[in-house]
């Protein structure tokens, strides 16, 4: 009996599933934010008659939503959007500035393994060495300006990219890299089109940290001393008893974080679409 | 292999020459600027502060905030990262809210936390707060990445729930475990001494604070120094660690 | 001097223990156009004598001419399918098969032609926009297959390409590889293990030896061109599968013996 081997054509999938009439069921992150929306709001509610009975009173929490009216009330100041815009710079310029520092570092340290392994021990160390307490080195340096808070963010921001991409690069499977070899790729198709796309995970993933430590780098920068900015201002506003406004400060500081989290999170969806 | 390119290849070579060329800049630097103290005044600093009871004080002050911090920031960001990592429903709650407020910057949290928790009690829930996330973090990714033939392992051999802890679940989050710990012990240092950057009577942060604020650099470079050497070295060795088990 | 000769080729391993002879002086031919597989135990330096012909790795001595060309480094006229899943996970099916055209300068919509024919050939047609991460561990393959096919080369190398694979796929994969070659007529070396997959493939099989690894037998696969898995009952079928194993057998138990001792 001849068996022919018939060559053999996949087939979509879509087109061996029966097309099913299912219950729409909201998706795990739809159903993760509404379950959070829920929790913040009963959260809300519950320091809102706390305060309103005066149960959390000694706790000093202003009314929920008096903080909502003093941060829209803000929205209209002009003080207000001076910190603000002060903040937005030194984040976006660190963020900028860490990101390319962290990325270039990363590829030279793949590139030259003998640095690499040299300056790994610092790496790792400073990226857990606390940072921030060279601060008063750096206005001592630099002066009280963006400028201080801006090369220490980079440098907080830098490190984990630096590692990431490091670590990430060194990860690149060996037969992407031979592919590459029998296509006869140049040096700046390899970087390009394999090692890093290869490594975008890892790389992506270390964006993430950057973007954090920027963000946590520059507000408590500000915090401990500065003449400007949101951090500076709920210091300032804490110890000039405005506890209101104080408030409405750092609701506008978790608001700001929330949303950079957010965007990176569409950020990374973007650049590794198609992956698991 | 000859002796010369082992010594070559040693990181521990490598990077004791990279702090001598950091300290030989350090050095040039101080003698174009007055406002930088050379390294041999912060020297002395460093070792006249150890003669100094009150610096004594403070270094005990902040040692025992840190290592509160350090030890409750572990624990609970490790019983988190366990209720995250097992359960579906806990991930559905609270895995949104506790990412973004692993973004945020807890510091500005302070002013909050102060009338709760008082001077003292306040740097330590703020160790607490940074020291958290990473250990949260790597153990809650990590539980959720023990390739499931582990578990039925588990099963086959019917281990109890200690059992199952103990023998698998343990030893398959140890280098996430290892490498969170070794973050949250920075992690606790940074938010303790930022806390006492703020407001305290006492503790290494005040004293960086004072010396800064009388022109005492030579002062305040020793003890920064000193926290970051502390930090440095226990992430080092735990870092060394790591390796080891891996 | 078309097709792909070996000469005399050698390969060593430096390592602190010693050296290790891969291959052991190599002199074969494999004619233009003609489909040849190596089989051998494992460790024998099949990738080895593999990577040498590709460029990948010079030979510590002796000699490869491609074509008329002595192989001195990689060249995009040879082609190689690798034994791992080397598909890239950032690119669709489609985009995975243009990459070798996009890396060699191939313009835009002569890739897009070449790279619907190459998908329409392994028969992943319908699958363009899919991720790797989607697709099962035979249709990465038969991407990557295509992919090598897409830029025409006039030598395939093909090492174990199926070895991950269960049987059924590979025999179903096996098959349109030979379909492909029968429309192509490429000069293919390929790397197996599994005996019934070179007969059923090959026109000449090489046996080699381990260590030293050179090659001991080669066996003229004189089946009809017209094949099909019904051959497999032939009686000549069952000849060639015992002279193959045969000259495999004792070098097997060598290997073994080798690794018992060491
Ligand atoms: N880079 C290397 N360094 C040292 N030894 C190597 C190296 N690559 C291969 N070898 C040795 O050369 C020999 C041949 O290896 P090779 O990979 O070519 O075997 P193979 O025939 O392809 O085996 P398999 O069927 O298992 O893939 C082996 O003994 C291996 O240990
Ligand atoms: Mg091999």
């Amino acid at each position: 009996m001849a068996v022919r081997i018939e060559p053999r054509q996949e087939v979509p999938a879509k087109h061996l599933t029966r097309p099913r009439r299912a219950r729409w069921r909201p998706s795990q992150g739809v159903r993760s934010a509404a379950a959070s929306a829920v929790l913040l709001a009963v959260l809300f509610v519950l320091v809102q008659i706390g305060v309103a009975t005066g149960a959390l009173r000694q706790t000093g929490l202003p009314v929920p939503t008096d903080v909502v009216g003093s941060t829209l009330g803000l929205l209209g100041t002009g003080a207000f959007w001076s910190d603000f815009g002060r903040t937005c710079l030194e984040i976006g310029a660190s963020i900028a500035a860490g990101c390319a520092l962290g990325f270039g570092a990363g590829i030279v340290f793949w590139k030259l393994p003998l640095l690499g392994r040299v300056f790994e021990p610092y790496l790792v160390s400073f990226y857990a060495v606390p940072l921030v307490l060279f601060y008063p080195m750096m206005i001592v340096l630099v002066g009280i300006n963006a400028g201080s808070i801006i090369i220490l963010s980079s440098v907080m921001a830098a490190i984990p990219l630096a590692l990431n991409t490091r670590t990430g690069l060194q990860g690149i499977r060996p037969v992407h890299l031979k592919l590459a070899r029998t296509l006869q790729c140049n040096a700046r198709q390899t970087l390009f089109s394999i090692a890093i796309p290869a490594a975008a995970p890892m790389i992506v993933a270390g964006m993430r940290m950057a973007v954090v430590y920027a963000l946590i780098g520059s507000i408590a920068m500000e915090f401990t001393t500065a003449q400007n900015g949101l951090g500076y201002r709920i210091r300032y506003l804490y110890e000039t008893f405005d506890n209101k406004t104080m408030f409405a400060y750092i609701l506008v500081v978790l608001i700001l974080s929330v949303v950079l989290t957010v965007l990176m999170a569409l950020v990374e969806r973007v650049l590794l679409r198609g992956r698991r | 292999m000859t002796r010369l390119t082992k010594l070559r290849e040693s990181q521990f070579a490598g990077a004791a020459v990279v702090a001598l060329v950091a300290s030989a800049i350090w050095q040039v630097s101080s003698g174009l600027s007055f406002v930088i103290p050379s390294p041999a005044a912060t020297a002395e600093a460093f070792v006249q502060n150890f003669a100094d009871p009150r610096y004594l004080s403070d270094i005990g002050e902040t040692a025992q905030a840190v290592a509160q911090a350090f030890v409750i920031g572990t624990v609970l960001g490790g019983a988190i990262g366990l209720l995250l990592g097992l359960s579906a429903a806990a991930r559905t709650w609270l895995e949104p809210l506790l990412i973004a407020f692993n973004g945020v910057p807890k510091i500005v949290l302070y002013p909050v936390l102060l009338p709760i928790f008082s001077l003292g009690g306040s740097k330590i829930v703020m160790g607490v707060l940074f020291a958290l996330f990473p250990v949260l973090i790597n153990v809650a990714v990590g539980v959720r990445t023990i390739p499931p033939v582990y578990w039925k392992l588990g099963r086959t051999v019917q281990a109890s729930k200690w059992q199952l802890f103990v023998h698998i679940l343990l030893p398959a989050i140890r280098l996430p475990l290892l490498t969170g710990v070794r973050l949250a012990i920075s992690l606790a240092v940074v938010g303790v001494v930022l806390s006492e950057f703020f407001a305290t009577r006492f503790g290494l942060g005040r004293v960086v604070l004072q010396a800064y604020s009388h022109g005492e650099y030579a002062q305040m470079v020793s003890t920064i120094l000193l926290l970051i050497l502390v930090a440095f070295t226990m992430s080092v060795l735990l870092w060394r660690l790591e390796r080891r088990v891996r | 001097m078309q097709g792909i000769h070996l000469n005399d080729v050698h390969v060593h391993f430096d390592h602190p223990s010693g050296i290790t002879i891969a291959v052991d002086g190599v002199t074969q031919q494999v004619p233009p156009r003609s489909f040849v597989s190596i089989v051998g135990p494992s460790g024998c330096g099949k990738s080895t004598l593999l990577a040498v012909i590709a460029g990948l790795q010079p030979a510590t001595s002796g000699s490869v001419d491609v074509n008329g060309r002595r192989v001195t480094g990689p060249d995009r006229d040879i082609g190689v399918v690798f034994q791992e899943d080397s598909t890239l996970p950032w690119r669709n099916v489609r985009e995975n098969v243009e990459f070798a055209m996009q890396m060699a300068g191939v313009s835009k919509g002569e890739r897009a032609a070449k790279a619907a024919a190459a998908i329409e050939l392994v028969g992943l047609k319908g699958f363009e926009h899919s991720y790797p991460a989607t697709l099962s561990g035979g249709m990465r393959q038969r991407v990557a297959l295509a992919r090598t096919l897409a830029l025409q080369p006039g030598v395939v190398l093909m090492d174990e390409p199926f070895a991950a694979l269960d049987q059924q796929t590979r025999i179903f994969l096996g098959a349109e590889v030979r379909r492909i070659w029968e429309q192509t007529h490429q000069t293919v070396l390929f790397v197996t293990h599994d005996i019934s997959e070179a007969i059923l493939l090959s026109q000449q099989i090489w046996v080699m030896s381990y260590r030293p690894g050179h090659v001991i037998d080669v066996i003229d696969i004189d089946l009809p061109d017209e094949r099909d898995a019904s051959i497999v009952s032939s009686p000549r079928f069952n000849e060639l599968h015992n002279r193959v194993w045969a000259s495999l057998q004792k070098e097997s138990m060598r290997g073994f013996q080798d690794v018992e001792t060491a």
